[in-house]
């Protein structure tokens, strides 16, 4: 945050708020709730400054009317995406995941005898996401795991971020929302790091895909869970109904979507039903 | 089983009533041919509630204008005769039933939280559906689950236990309070509505809000139906379990779209990011509506 902070930003007037969010929600399908205006001011404050505008009505004109409209539009995304990720990030969802969804399915597959879970974690950065499903999973299923056929695909386009994820380190920061007795549990501690246990990452595959590779994509089966947080805002309308009927096709019958915490599907599927958890919402397949 | 829950109720010597200048306000409203005059100066015969309903008047969650409204009469005319009446009647209950009051502190709190955000949620879907419920939407939110404070107040360990069973069993609190109690809330804040003489769609919605169908007031009761779904999604409940749920295969929505609103144009993802930060919104409605009065309004 703190990068945010070094510079004066223009003031936003609550009318150009409304403006500008609704265009950002327009076309990226993100939220900004009224109380995250000083949020779309920092991030939007860095695009004033490298398009040197001396204000944010400025701005939204050239984002509206400027035949360099589309250029700036990928730049905006790029700061309004928070590339900063961190275990058990929007507890809401990790909750639903938690008390909800794997436990409906779980019964679902005690019920009809096949015990495999599938699970992907769809843009998985630096593993953060992965690594606490399977802390999940694992918290769920407790001592019966041992009965399980579990697997979690995690996958991104960065290679970098992908080695950043097999080495599983992280720093005291990264596991700040992770409750005391699940970072004894499931973490080894040497000096400021931070390294996951052996059990959770051998339940986690790691592996290079790229969302446009339409037929590897397309390979990618019987998925229960499917989390794809963040990730849409980078497709276009069409790509992103594209994918997102790909996403629907990858997930078995009863599993479900997440996407990021304030993402949107409207106008986007209406073959998933949209599902309110306590703080969160999920897409399921039916 | 002892004597019916609400045979006990309906012989309870004590049970809340609401202000007499309260009372006439809902008896005016109902005449056909009520005007401006009569209704303002009713309400300022109780100075304490005059001053709260246009102190709410003024506040962010009415105000139109930049102007501020400073009689009775004003107010009437800007907002229309709907809207004062239901801050008349909400500021009335509030003050009556405490929304910050020390005793059962902590379920009352959650209780108007709950009831607060249906309010404003219904108001806020009201709009958007240019339904023009004229305050109805806020006043039927924040009375819908009345029932749930007098079977609190008079039956509390039996209305904790309903709770309970609810949570534990997974079920809608009604059928627990039906098994624990013989009776549920919406049965109680019906009789309740109708002893206090408040008007009908009140009385409907209390008795109808789970099922909004039955209702006479039927796209009314159906938002704030939708309205209490999805105060409980922001974590906004009240007693009892809070399941998951689909919007769209919910009686409420499913009555709205039978009533040939533009249900297809609401962008449910979008209502639900507004209404986030609902709580902070909350708490300042009740703060704004149950402050006591520094003087008398009337000048
Ligand atoms: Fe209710
Ligand atoms: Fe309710």
């Amino acid at each position: 945050m703190a990068d945010y902070l070094a510079f004066p930003v223009p003031q936003m007037t609550d009318e150009t708020f409304w403006l500008l969010r609704d265009f950002v929600y327009e076309h990226s399908g993100i939220y900004f709730a009224d109380n995250k205006k000083p949020q779309l001011e920092n991030r939007l404050g860095l695009r004033l400054r490298a398009n040197n505008l001396p204000d944010f009505d400025k701005y939204y004109y050239l984002l509206k009317y400027d035949p360099q409209a589309a250029r700036e539009l990928r730049a905006l995304f790029d700061s309004v995406t928070t590339n900063e990720t961190s275990f058990f990030r929007s507890p809401p969802q990790i909750q639903a995941f938690q008390e909800k969804v794997l436990p409906e399915i779980i019964e679902r597959r005690v019920a009809d005898g096949g015990r495999t879970l599938r699970l992907w974690s769809a843009g998985c950065s630096t593993g953060d996401e992965p690594y606490t499903m399977g802390i999940v999973v694992r918290e769920v299923l407790k001592e019966a795991v041992v009965g399980w056929d579990i697997r979690i695909f995690a996958s991104d386009i960065s290679e970098k971020a992908l080695k950043s994820a097999r080495s599983a380190q992280y720093s005291e920061y990264t596991l700040r929302s992770v409750p005391p007795e699940i970072k004894r549990k499931y973490f080894t501690q040497s000096g400021s790091q931070y390294t996951v246990n052996e059990e959770i990452r051998s339940l986690v595959d790691l592996q290079y895909l790229n969302f446009n590779d339409a037929a590897r994509v397309r390979l990618m089966k019987g998925f229960d869970v499917i989390f794809c947080r963040n990730v849409l805002i980078y497709f276009d309308d069409e790509a992103k109904k594209r994918f997102v009927a790909q996403l629907y096709d990858n997930l078995n019958p009863g599993g479900y979507l997440f996407i990021g915490h304030s993402e949107s599907l409207h106008n986007i599927s209406r073959a998933f039903k949209l599902v309110h958890f306590p703080g969160a919402l999920g897409y399921k397949k039916e | 089983m002892d004597e019916a829950v609400l045979d006990v109720i309906r012989n309870i010597q004590d049970l809340p009533t609401l202000p007499s200048v309260a009372m006439e306000v809902m008896t005016l409203a109902k005449a056909p041919d009520v005007s401006i005059r009569e209704i303002s100066e009713c309400i300022y015969r109780d100075p304490p509630l005059a001053t709260k309903v246009l102190r709410v008047a003024n506040s962010t969650f009415y105000r139109r204008g930049s102007q501020e409204i400073e009689t009775l009469h004003r107010a009437i005319l800007m907002m229309g005769l709907g809207e004062v009446i239901g801050i008349t009647t909400s500021v009335s209950v509030l003050s009556l039933l405490g929304a910050r009051d020390s005793r059962g502190a902590s379920m009352r709190a959650s209780f108007w939280n709950h009831c607060v955000a249906t309010g404003l949620i219904a108001r806020r879907i009201d709009r958007k559906l240019g339904m023009k419920s004229q305050g109805r939407d806020f006043v039927g939110g924040l009375l819908h689950d009345i029932g749930k404070i007098i079977l609190d107040g008079y039956f509390h360990d039996r209305f904790e236990q309903a709770c309970e069973l609810s949570s534990r069993r997974r079920c809608p609190l009604h059928l627990a309070e039906q098994e624990v109690l013989g009776t549920t809330h919406m049965e109680v804040g019906h009789y309740l509505t109708r002893k206090w003489n408040l008007p009908p769609y009140l009385v409907d919605i209390t008795l109808h809000h789970h099922h909004p169908d039955k209702a006479q007031f039927r796209d009314l009761t159906a938002l704030v139906s939708m309205a209490d779904l999805l105060a409980k999604a922001r974590d906004l409940s009240c007693c009892g379990d809070t399941p998951p749920f689909v919007l769209k295969d919910q009686e409420a929505w499913e009555t709205l779209v039978k009533l040939g609103y533009p249900m297809d144009g609401l962008d449910v993802e979008r209502i639900t990011f507004e209404i986030e930060d609902i709580a902070q919104e909350v708490e300042a409605y009740i703060t704004t509506a149950s402050e006591a009065a520094p003087e008398a309004a009337h000048g």
